[in-house]
């Protein structure tokens, strides 16, 4: 056999990007240890200390939603775009126990929980499930869930109007430590938020239920053949998905308010997140949804306020060129 | 017996003026969704981003007017050309995606368009939008060229029919767009471009194994639909008389799908039938004097669009023109 | 006609040309995995090749790089002359070298005789420019292409079903289509994964003759990946066989069944 003159081999360029490709955690790590070196050096430890706390509470809200999006879109390969409407679905039934009827907002929260999680399992049982059966593809299920988005949209328009609400929550006082301002619905939200987070992150790392989900996100028709009740699985997904959008929706009203367009409007931010921790990876979506929201937060730095949700949809159009499948997803080229 | 709990009114088949409002908008939306049909329909790409198009072709025209003193039927093709230059780059990187990363990605730059044109103020009015300048006491308005043509055609009509509908010239050039996009693409398809897309629509790996450079038709099937989708941001535009933010939310898109799937998959006179049929369904409930407020009318017709959407996805995917072996949705 | 039952036993008919596929060294790797690691094999013009293998030794990985489908890691594929290793898809086969699928790729919700006329190379009427510019010309090639598709599905007894949407075709049917598209192609090497797969005797046969025709005929070069060993050594000049994404033989047909290293690679359980 002739060796051939013209051989292809990695140049020092490629293989640089190849190492890239195969560590992009260590990637974003740095990318982002850079940028905030960079922030500090620009403004200030203290601004930039402050913005990262403001980036917390918006993460908080992202995470949540992203996580509870990201095993429905893992596990039933569903586009859910109703999914920011469960937000707003949340923020309401919230609404309505912390408000009409008067009761703290604790106990809003746990009812908007419940309810949204029944919501998604109601849904799951009359429509999803009947359309999974019947080979429906992905065209088709994303523009059910348009339609569906609209349905719940209108119906809580239908009851509450237009008109934007608050709940009953503490806009005044605000807590300092470490020379850092956090007004008391913030931190509410933050360590809500955080506490629920982790107790998710550890049930998905560490259960039974946790590992049956991630088989399923991984292979759905294996793990129906390796014995495991697919159909109890994806039910308690829907019970997450719909809990913790509930969660973030009600966090994200007692932070600024309550309008009928208060979930959609997080939907791509949410999705952002999802598609930057790596389809399907809960965990990936957690840090996502941190990480966006204290990005989004930095960018108020450097350029005007109004300007913060552009810079989170660059930043996913960003990641979607350069690397669609997250940084914590598998290497495929999708 | 009881009463009625609601009257229809006669009035309601009778108030033209209404009714050429009710179908300049159909045949807006019929204009963006037949680029949507050949992306969607006979192209295979999910594309979400047509409300853009339709931002960045009605700014980019009434900026080049206002801004640059160019006449309005100059701006307008720089606007197409624009618009499909923009296509085009969302395209080259985009159009490696999977389908529902393309569709994410494509609503994403959409709202990134509709962002910066509400907050680059100085370029686009913000939220109040593009319409006149004041500039040493002369009024400059971005369709002050129309409104002479549109009178002009007044003019000519008012020979036959006393008293002609002031939307009448509108309504028959987006119609006539309308009619001649079918037609084009109708034609377009039967060609052997045509058949190398629908190849690309149902598996680009098989196209790619028969020579076929698919990333090239991919784009240019955006191009086209990027054109049309500037075409209806100029009606739309010439229509309200202003270009505000708010016009090109996502909504837009998910109704032009809604039209989209009535109509039926692969069917480009389906589109047409199918933007009317929505359209008067929505808007002509409006004079279906019901015990309610506004507020609960404006979200029942939300209501209506998502329960045709669900039950036309869950009975019949196919829409009414569209055909079942066509169908490509399930993948 | 379509009907000839040629018994066929392939003898090593002499190669009509020289080296038109050179395969060296090609790695392909997925992260860890070395799914080809240094494959080298020469195809000669005019001949028919099998590329045999365990499961998992990289056979259809390696199509996958020689065609284009796949990026390879390092190496070379030159057809004829030309280097193509890292040069798109359709690009390959636009110079000559088309491949089938392991899972047929029919086009179902188009109509037979447009899968057909699909493939056909050098259509002007397949970019945008000539249907405005050049209306004639797209419409003359149309009619040939139409004309030569016809032939085609009558030789491969498929023209009853010309207007018929693929997808309602037979499994075997549709290998017919796929094989009948690939050469409305025109190309000068045809690689296969597995032609044989899940059809019947009969219709194997009609393949295989066909095959042999066309080498006869017209100097075509074929590359077929099969699991099916009375076709292989039957139908086959050449055999080459892979582990591990090496080759590790190489040779007529009764030679390499004999080799150590063969016997070695299926007994001995590679994955």
């Amino acid at each position: 056999m002739e060796a051939s003159t013209a051989r292809v081999e990695s140049s020092p360029g490629e293989s640089l990007r190849e190492a890239a490709r195969e560590r992009p955690a260590a990637v974003a790590f740095g990318v982002i240890a850079l940028m905030v070196l960079a922030l500090i050096a620009a403004k200030g430890v203290h601004d930039v200390a402050q913005a990262s706390l403001n980036g917390l509470t918006l993460g908080v809200i992202y995470a949540l939603g992203a996580v509870g999006l990201t095993l429905v879109y893992g596990i039933l390969k569903l586009v859910n775009f109703a999914h920011g409407d469960f937000l707003t679905f949340g923020a309401y039934m919230a609404y309505m126990v912390n408000v009409t009827w008067g009761m703290p907002l604790f106990a809003g929260i746990f009812v908007a929980m419940a309810a949204t999680a029944v919501l998604g399992l109601f849904l799951e049982r009359a429509m999803w499930r009947p359309m999974r059966s019947r080979g429906a593809g992905f065209l088709q299920l994303l523009l059910m869930a348009i339609g569906l988005a609209f349905i719940i949209r209108s119906t809580i328009q239908w009851f509450w109007g237009t008109e934007i609400r608050t709940l009953d929550v503490n806009v005044v006082d605000s807590a300092t430590f470490l020379g850092l301002r956090i007004g008391e619905t913030e931190l509410m939200v933050v360590l809500v938020g955080l506490v629920v987070l982790v107790v998710t992150g550890l049930v998905v790392r560490f259960s039974l239920l946790g590992k049956q989900m991630r088989a399923l996100s991984d292979d759905l028709a294996l793990a129906e053949t390796a014995g495991i009740d697919t159909r109890r699985v994806i039910l308690y997904t829907w019970i997450f998905s719909g809990a913790l959008a509930g969660l973030a929706g009600v966090l994200s009203g007692a932070l600024t308010n309550l309008r009928p367009e208060l979930g959609f409007e997080l939907l791509l931010p949410i999705f952002a997140a999802v598609i930057l921790g790596g389809i399907g990876n809960p965990f990936g979506a957690l840090v996502g949804g941190l990480v966006l929201g204290v990005v989004i937060e930095w960018s108020t730095l450097v350029i005007e306020p109004r300007w913060k949700v552009t810079v989170g949809f660059v930043a996913l159009i960003i990641a979607l060129v350069i690397r669609p499948q997250g940084i914590f997803g598998k290497a495929r080229a999708p | 017996m009881t009463e009625l709990p609601l009257a229809f009114t006669l009035e309601a088949f009778t108030d033209f003026g209404f009714w050429s409002g009710v179908l300049v908008i159909a045949g807006i939306y019929a204009v963006v969704t037949l680029g949507l049909q050949l992306n969607v329909g006979y192209t295979g790409l999910v594309n979400f981003g047509q409300a853009g198009f339709m931002a960045v072709g009605a700014y980019t025209m009434a900026i080049l007017v206002l801004e640059t003193g160019l006449s309005l039927w100059l701006a307008m093709p720089l606007a197409v050309a624009a618009t499909m230059a923009f296509g085009v780059i969302i395209g080259l990187p985009a159009l490696r995606l999977r389908a529902d990363y393309f569709a994410i990605v494509t609503l994403a730059t959409a709202e990134v368009v509709r962002l910066a044109a509400q907050n680059a103020r100085d370029l686009t009015g913000g939220n109040k939008g593009l319409y006149c300048n004041f500039e040493g006491g002369e009024q400059v308005c971005f369709d002050d060229s129309w409104r002479s043509v549109s009178d002009s055609i007044l003019g000519f009509i008012e020979n036959f029919w006393s008293d002609p509908e002031s939307l009448l010239p509108l309504l028959l050039v987006v119609w006539a767009t309308v009619a001649i996009g079918t037609v084009a693409l109708g034609y377009i398809q039967r060609t052997p471009w045509g058949r190398v897309l629908r190849a690309v629509r149902e598996d680009e790996d098989a196209a790619r194994a028969l020579g076929k450079n698919t990333l090239l038709y991919k784009i240019q099937s955006l191009a086209i639909s990027a054109v049309l989708g500037a075409l209806a941001g100029f009606f739309l535009a010439l229509f309200l008389a202003t270009i505000t933010p708010d016009d090109y939310e996502p909504i837009v898109t998910f109704f032009a799908f809604g039209v989209l799937v009535l109509g039926g998959l692969a069917s480009y006179r389906g589109v047409a039938i199918g933007a009317v049929i929505l359209w008067t369904l929505l808007e002509g409930t409006r004079y279906v004097e019901l015990p309610i407020s506004e507020e609960k009318a404006a979200a029942l017709r939300f209501a209506i669009v998502g329960v045709v959407l669900i039950g036309l996805m869950a009975f019949r995917p196919q829409g009414i023109f569209g055909k079942r072996e066509e169908m490509v949705l399930g993948d | 006609m379509a009907t000839e039952a040629t018994d066929t036993v392939a003898s090593p008919a002499p190669s009509t040309g020289g080296v038109l596929l050179d395969v060296s060294d090609v790695v392909k790797r997925f992260g860890g995995i070395h799914a080809v690691d240094g494959a080298s094999f020469e195809i000669s013009e005019g001949s028919i090749s099998a590329l045999i293998g365990p499961n998992g030794a990289g056979k259809t990985t390696l199509f996958h790089v020689i065609t284009g489908f796949q990026r390879g890691d390092r190496g070379s594929v030159r057809f004829a002359g030309e280097e193509v290793l890292r040069m798109p898809a359709y690009a390959i086969a636009r110079r000559g070298m088309v491949r089938t699928f392991q899972i047929t790729k029919a086009l179902a919700a188009m109509p037979v005789i447009d899968n057909m006329m699909l493939a056909a190379p050098d259509q002007p009427g397949e970019r945008f420019r000539n249907l405005l510019f050049r209306p004639r010309a797209v419409r003359s090639r149309e009619g040939q292409v139409r004309e030569r598709a016809a032939e085609l599905l009558e030789v491969f007894g498929l023209s009853d079903l010309s207007d018929a949407y693929a997808g309602t075709l037979s499994g075997g049917q549709r290998k017919l289509l796929e094989l009948a598209r690939a050469l409305m192609a025109e190309p000068r090497l045809l690689l296969l994964d597995e032609p044989m797969a899940g059809i019947n005797p009969t219709l194997g046969r009609r393949l295989l003759d066909h095959m042999q025709r066309l080498r006869r005929e017209r100097g075509m070069t074929f590359l077929f990946i099969e699991h099916d060993m009375e076709v292989v050594m039957n139908h086959s000049d050449r055999v080459i066989v892979m582990a591990e994404g090496r080759v590790i033989a190489d040779g007529e047909p009764h030679r390499v069944r004999e080799d150590p290293a063969v016997i070695d690679a299926y007994l001995g359980g590679s994955a």
